[in-house]
């Protein structure tokens, strides 16, 4: 069953309600008990007060009388129940002795309890006062007939509370004690208890399904969210707008939105970028097919076998495009790839060994500065590519007697080490307007006839994003021409 | 007949070059912008076939410029933006016809034919002139039914003239539509071509407007 917060919050809601309502609960009965017990104990105050008075005949006559001190009599007609021990006759006992200590006057029954005495504890001239005490057994013949249920039968000594009060009279000198077996189930303190939990028992189904609709109300705002998102169709980006929605949902719709534009944005880039390409690559193709065309109506063998090698050349250029294409897709799909470390200086020197030839056929130099060795982690497959990039790059957009340099260095920006790889050059140079759009998928500087295909600087861009390094333009060398600067983080060996 | 290119891809460029030379016509080539709004302030052209993603100056900003000056040269734009928003903007910045990339090469010459032919206010590719049937698209002429063989010097002297009748051409005029920028201009060539033309296809055709150049009469 998948986590639902309604019965979540049904469940957490019940449970506060059951142990507030069982605190009240236990509380009431407790109060009500003590109420009882002290009613009780008043009653036996009283009774011991009377004792006091009574002279000793009427003390020898009451203490052969059955004082009966149940709390409660059954109404005529309606049937006590069981368990209320109010209704149940309970005998009051007593003992009064006088100021030596000589009995005057004492219920028999206390006898067989084990009472005759009073207890040790209790001095007999003390003010007394109520006690409850364990004396094992309950008054013979009571109860007579049928003993409570889960009571031992009649006769047997059984344990149970008294209630006792003790009273030392001044005047008479008499100390009187009264007994009186205490009532643990009264239906008084029951009966409180009922009276608070009987209506939070008959409310508590109305109050769970009016905290469950309740619940439900309040979800009513996602329950509509959701069916909004439901109902959109695929290329529905737009924000969300629900007019006013609760706080609660408010940060959920914000989220989705900031989601929605992202997405939005990368639709638009994705779509930008696949218009671009194929632009970009109808230009080739056109080329391709004129040529082709050129070379179908010529009339010469030379001329034939020259537009033959453009169409050769316009192939190239589609496949290399066609490469770049498929690099910056590639590199679009990850997001980061995990390094090695490895020496910039040695990879930067293979890759100007590598473009050597083409600087010396055009007449540019290039040359690496410096010889130390720098550590940096990365990708060696991409670094390659950046550096490649790079360098053809320079020695594309500069003249005959320009030249390249490459330099590798160490630099330390606020406690922060860095690998900072420089190509310039000084050949034309690009504008400070143009230098921002440089890393433009597509874009070509607009001095140049040179047949690029305006995507390598795009492609180091994005591999210089992959090693968390960073990319900046500037002036070349002596002031003319471009520098394209990247700064790694050092590698943690270093 | 002098046409513009203006293309800044090599390849694209060298081989719309040769198919149009191919076809007949001169051609000169600008790779930018600024060296064909260059061209076009100093030179006259019977056409021009424009790419519009062009260096340093746009094609569009180019074809803007030519319009708001006056000239009404035809122009044929050239783009690998195809789609009917960009056809539009083209056509009503001023082109006259529309041509998205890949194109096909013959056709590509055969609207800048048609483009020509309209510019000159005829319907036909084929000129009617007295005795003589002029086929610039074939490349053929006919004097009374009979095949003429022209060189192609002598070929574009002709169609020039043909095509501005009543309108003195000048000796430089002419010059122009028979040389691309890289060809050596001949001293005399234009006045040996037209005796050449005349022998051919009769003295009375063209006719020598003293201190201006030469002319062929309206029919």
């Amino acid at each position: 069953m998948p986590a639902s917060i309604r019965r979540h919050l049904m469940l957490l809601v019940f449970a506060s309600i059951a142990l507030v309502w069982g605190i009240a609960l236990l509380s009431s009965f407790r109060h009500a008990t003590h109420e009882v017990e002290e009613w009780e104990d008043a009653r036996l105050a009283e009774f011991a007060q009377t004792l006091t008075l009574l002279d000793q005949n009427d003390l020898t006559v009451l203490s052969k009388t059955h004082i009966d001190a149940r709390d409660e009599y059954s109404r005529a007609g309606s049937n006590g129940a069981d368990d209320d021990d109010d209704k149940l006759p309970r005998d009051m006992l007593f003992q009064v002795r006088d100021a030596h200590g000589r009995i005057l006057a004492s219920s028999p029954d206390l006898m067989p309890l084990g009472a005759w005495d009073p207890p040790s504890e209790l001095p007999p001239q003390s003010q007394g006062g109520a006690h409850t005490i364990t004396l094992g057994g309950r008054v013979a013949g009571q109860p007579a007939g049928q003993p409570p249920a889960g009571q031992p039968p009649a006769g047997q000594p059984i344990k149970q509370p008294w209630h006792t009060y003790t009273l030392y009279d001044g005047a008479s000198g008499r100390t009187v004690r009264v007994l009186e077996p205490a009532n643990t189930r009264s239906d008084l303190a029951t009966g409180a208890a009922r009276r608070i939990s009987e209506p939070i028992a008959f409310a508590l189904p109305i109050l769970a399904l009016l905290v469950w609709v309740s619940i439900g109300h309040s979800f009513r705002p996602l329950r509509l969210l959701s069916k909004v998102i439901h109902a959109r169709e695929i290329n529905q980006l737009e924000p969300i707008d629900m007019g006013r929605s609760p706080s609660e949902v408010r940060p959920l719709i914000d989220a989705i939105n900031h989601l929605l534009s992202r997405l939005r944005q990368s639709i638009v880039r994705e779509r930008t970028f696949t218009a671009d390409a194929a632009h970009e690559l109808k230009t080739p193709l056109a080329a391709i097919k004129v040529q082709a065309q050129v070379a179908l109506a010529a009339q010469d063998t030379l001329q034939q076998r020259l537009a033959m090698e453009r169409v050769v050349q316009g192939v190239d250029r589609s496949a290399r495009l066609a490469e770049q294409l498929l690099l910056l897709a590639r590199l679009d799909e990850h997001d980061r790839m995990p390094g090695s470390v490895l020496a910039l200086d040695g990879l930067a020197r293979d890759v100007i060994a590598a473009n050597e030839e083409q600087a010396q056929r055009r007449g540019i130099g290039i040359a690496l500065v410096g010889d130390a060795r720098f550590e940096i982690v990365a990708e060696p497959v991409l670094v390659n590519i950046l550096l490649d990039n790079l360098i053809d790059n320079a020695l594309k957009y500069c003249d005959s007697g320009d030249r390249v340099e490459v330099e590798i260095r160490r630099n330390n920006v606020r406690a922060a080490q860095t690998v900072v790889l420089t190509v310039r050059d000084n050949g034309p140079g690009v504008g400070i307007e143009e230098q921002r759009r440089l890393t433009d998928r597509f874009f070509r500087g607009t001095g140049t006839s040179s047949t690029g295909s305006g995507l390598g600087l795009s492609i180091v861009a994005r591999i210089v994003e992959y090693f968390g390094a960073s990319l900046s333009f500037g002036a070349g060398i002596e002031g003319r021409g471009l520098a394209v600067e990247i700064a790694f983080p050092c590698s943690a060996s270093d | 007949m002098r046409i513009l290119l203006v293309e800044d891809d090599d390849l694209i460029g060298l081989g719309v070059e040769a198919g149009l030379r191919q076809a007949g016509f001169a051609v000169d080539w600008a790779r930018d912008g600024r060296a064909a709004n260059l061209a076009l302030t100093t030179t006259t052209y019977a056409l021009v076939v424009l790419d519009l993603g062009l260096p340093k100056m746009p094609g569009i900003e180019l074809l803007k410029w030519l319009r708001s000056c006056g000239k009404d040269v035809p122009v044929l734009v050239l783009s690998a933006r195809g789609t009917v928003a960009d056809r539009v903007g083209g056509l009503e910045c001023g082109a006259d016809d529309y041509l998205g990339k890949p194109f096909d090469l013959t056709e590509l010459i055969a609207r800048c034919r048609a483009l020509l032919r309209r510019s000159q206010g005829r319907s036909a590719e084929v000129i009617r002139y007295r005795d003589l049937t002029v086929d610039p698209a074939a490349r053929t002429a006919l004097r009374c039914d009979v095949r003429v063989q022209l060189t192609a010097r002598e070929w574009a002297v002709l169609v020039q003239l043909l095509t501005h009748q009543g309108v003195p051409q000048s000796r430089s005029r002419l010059e122009e539509s028979l040389y691309g920028w890289q060809e050596e201009i001949e001293s005399n060539a234009v006045e040996v071509h037209v005796s050449n033309l005349r022998k051919k296809l009769g003295t009375d055709l063209i006719r020598t407007v003293r201190g201006i150049g030469y002319v062929v009469e309206k029919a």
